[in-house]
């Protein structure tokens, strides 16, 4: 059921993580790039065009605080990628943070995975809450003692200190990708992982740097004869041995790892066929897969392509099993969209916990739900006027024709930079995260 | 018309993407560029659909002269002539014409060699400023300025891969000659039969409407004539974007094609070089805007 009536519960991200609104127009590096939940949803991670990445605790329930139910707040920030300089090339790389995956949590520490262009990171977030005190050869500040002044020993014991959260990069996966890196995706195995470039996928271990396997290669000889490159790419909640990726053509592609081990022949080819009543100049543009994610039930996969979303029954390679449009009224207006770059926009989506609703992005701050079962859909919007703490989100609609109506908005009245294109729905709640540009917005359901 | 006129802009629109690539923080991004080129080639599969559809064009009779002369020699080398036109198929222009053509062309490179990166951004602007004919402003916009550049032959953007896969047995015989003269016969190389029968395809596809639409010319001469000037025209649009292409790619080539090409077991310097020259020797300049890649 999609949620009722999602408050506002944490409005605004600032990039020196403490909170709080904050001025217009958005710093180019504040702006975010990513949005990851992770497996049970007490973390909430975003990277930025800057290469940093800040993670949000949610707060514990408390009899005190009966009203901020689950808030999040800022729990760690650190510089995940610089920029870089390619000197045998002579390109620069960006920092900017394409994708973050958590790993499961197997201890007290939290592992994730964050990538830019070219190489990706596992860094280890972890707490120190004591600290050891009463050292022998060392000062409390840090100097070293004067070894002749020691004259008694003591054992240095751990004493309480403030709470502090460090990250620190544990395995770095370099030089494995030509072109730039679109996605990552943990394996259900929690050993291995993919990562993938626009011609190609890599297999990595978690533990070993130093190489990877590359399990799908469709950079053709004479890169001339280039038509597609890949887009997505995930792996199976379940079964570790298959993934799927999508293409600009906008087919998809499941590969099983068993059957070879360089898996350019797909197991199985989901494509729909284009309808010739549409095309246009921009057809192909239009029908570039941006996202691809299975479903929690792994019997599903979602696609976003840059006008619809659609739900495809893995059984089933022919057609998708259900279309959502998310702003049919943009097809009208393709050729403005292309001169201003917004065609190229790369829309995520994601489902909820329970599989049976879907979320996506649009433009003027505009997110749209889906609820698969009862076929409602609702628009938000993630704004600072409407989002005040514990506001209610009010539908909003776009007015596609005619007379418009009060409340609805024109569609040439859309503001085209503001575009959502990362939101993240929590595990098993209905709590949702939503970038905004530079902003993040924590939508939760209203307790009754 | 107003098809061809929005075909047109949409090129223009493509090449600035193109070219403005090159100079974003972060390096080309493939994807991107792929959609654009993808852009690029259906709205000139239209913009030439029109040509064909007996639509006149500029006039430039001096190139028209030349084309009459390799009209005989294509005519023996194309055994499978498509609809109404005798004249043009990219490799026989390319054999007939080499050597008329090259000073035609050369002159070309010579005035763009001074407008150097410039074009493209002047290009967008281009069709704006012109009020003449659509062959200039398609010629406008990827070469800034000369007026003596109006050879008209159909750009040779090979729109579908049907297309290319027919093209590139063909040209490559024929375009194994040695660079100059190999640039601009490429420009002539891909021309008329890929978008001829691009065209063919593309025409029932989309834009029937303008199948018959009148068009403004300024010199209307013979049919023969009007469809030879065209293919000059684009002759001069795509040896001109050959030269926009070639000359900042050769540089591009030797640095960016070792992110294509290079593996970490693969010689960089070497492949750099070499694309550069298989890419000079069968250009088509939008693939060679992917090769750079």
């Amino acid at each position: 059921k999609l949620p009722g009536n999602l408050l506002s519960s944490k409005v605004v991200f600032s990039p020196d993580g403490a909170g709080g609104w904050f001025t217009e127009p958005a710093v180019e590096t504040d702006i975010i790039s990513t949005v990851e939940f992770n497996y049970s949803g007490e973390l909430l991670a975003t990277g930025d065009k800057g290469g940093r990445v800040v993670i949000f605790q949610r707060e514990q329930e408390s009899k005190n605080r009966p009203l901020s139910r689950g808030e999040y707040n800022v729990y760690s920030t650190f510089q995940s990628h610089e920029p870089e300089f390619d000197y045998l090339k002579s390109l620069e790389i960006e920092e900017k943070i394409n994708k973050i995956r958590w790993l499961p949590q197997q201890n007290a520490a939290h592992f994730l995975l964050s990538t830019n262009d070219k190489t990706i990171k596992l860094w280890k977030i972890s707490e120190r809450d004591k600290r050891a005190e009463g050292y022998n050869l060392k000062d409390e500040d840090g100097r070293l003692r004067d070894p002749f002044r020691i004259t008694t020993l003591r054992v240095p014991v751990l004493m309480p200190m403030d709470l502090m959260v460090e990250a620190s990069p544990r395995r770095i996966f370099a030089n494995a990708h030509t072109y730039h890196i679109n996605s990552i995706s943990v394996n259900s195995d929690h050993e291995t992982y993919l990562s993938a470039d626009d011609l190609r996928i890599n297999l990595w271990h978690l533990e070993i740097t130093d190489r990877s396997f590359n399990i799908v290669d469709i950079k053709p000889a004479n890169m001339e004869e280039l038509t597609e490159v890949i887009t997505a790419a995930e792996c199976h909640p379940h079964q570790c041995n298959v993934f799927v990726y999508s293409s600009s053509k906008g087919t998809i592609r499941l590969c099983d790892m068993r059957a070879a081990a360089l898996c350019d022949r797909h197991s199985k080819f989901f494509e729909e066929p284009e309808d010739p009543s549409s095309r246009s100049f921009f057809s192909e543009i239009i029908s570039s897969i941006s996202d691809v994610k299975f479903s929690h039930s792994g019997r599903y996969m979602m696609t976003r392509d840059y006008l619809s979303v659609k739900v495809w029954d893995l059984n089933m390679e022919n057609r998708p099993v259900e279309t959502y449009q998310v702003h049919e009224y943009l097809r009208s207006k393709l050729c403005s969209l292309y001169e201003n770059d917004c065609i190229f926009d790369k829309f995520e989506c994601c489902w909820n916990g329970s599989d049976s609703a879907i979320m996506t992005g649009s433009y003027n701050n505009f997110f749209r739900m889906f609820d698969r079962n009862t076929r409602r859909d609702i628009t938000l919007e993630a704004s600072r006027e409407n989002s005040k703490p514990r506001a209610m989100l009010k539908p909003r609609k776009v007015c596609t024709g005619g007379k418009r109506k009060k409340d609805e908005i024109s569609v040439d009245s859309l503001d085209f930079n503001k575009k959502i294109l990362h939101t993240a729905w929590h595990p098993k709640e209905n709590v949702i995260a939503v970038a905004a540009t530079n902003n993040l917005y924590i939508f939760q359901d209203k307790i009754n | 018309m107003e098809y061809k006129v929005e075909a047109h802009r949409i090129m223009s629109i493509s090449l600035g993407k193109i070219y403005n690539s090159r100079v974003q923080r972060g390096g080309i991004k493939l994807h991107k560029n792929l959609l654009v080129s993808l852009v690029l080639r259906s709205a000139r599969q239209v913009y030439l659909s029109d040509y064909y559809g007996g639509v006149c064009l500029n006039a430039q009779h001096v190139e028209a002269k030349e084309w009459e002369l390799m009209d005989g020699d294509q005519e023996k080398l194309i055994p499978a002539s498509e609809e109404s036109l005798p004249s043009t198929t990219a490799c026989d222009q390319t054999e007939a014409a080499e050597v008329p053509e090259a000073p035609q062309p050369e002159e070309t490179d010579s005035s763009l060699a001074v407008e150097g990166p410039e074009d493209p951004c002047e290009a967008v602007e281009g069709p704006e400023d012109t009020s003449s004919t659509e062959p200039q402003a398609e010629q406008e916009s990827s070469s800034s300025v000369d007026s003596t550049c109006d050879v008209s032959v159909p750009s040779p953007v090979v729109s579908e891969p049907q297309c290319e896969a027919k093209q590139a047995t063909v040209s490559s015989l024929d375009c194994e000659t040695d660079a100059n003269l190999a640039m601009s016969a490429e420009g002539n190389s891909h021309q008329p039969p890929k978008a001829h029968s691009c065209s063919n395809r593309k025409r029932s596809a989309e834009k029937k409407a303008s199948h018959g639409s009148p068009v403004k010319r300024t010199k209307v001469t013979s049919s023969n004539a009007d469809e030879e000037e065209a293919e000059e025209m684009d002759t001069s649009n795509v040896s001109n974007l050959i030269t926009i292409f070639g000359s900042s790619f050769s540089g591009l080539l030797s640095k960016d094609n070792s992110e294509p090409e290079a593996e970490t077991d693969e010689s960089d310097s070497g492949s750099g070089q070499i694309c550069c020259d298989q890419m000079l020797k069968n250009l088509n300049p939008w693939n060679t805007a992917i090769v750079a890649f």
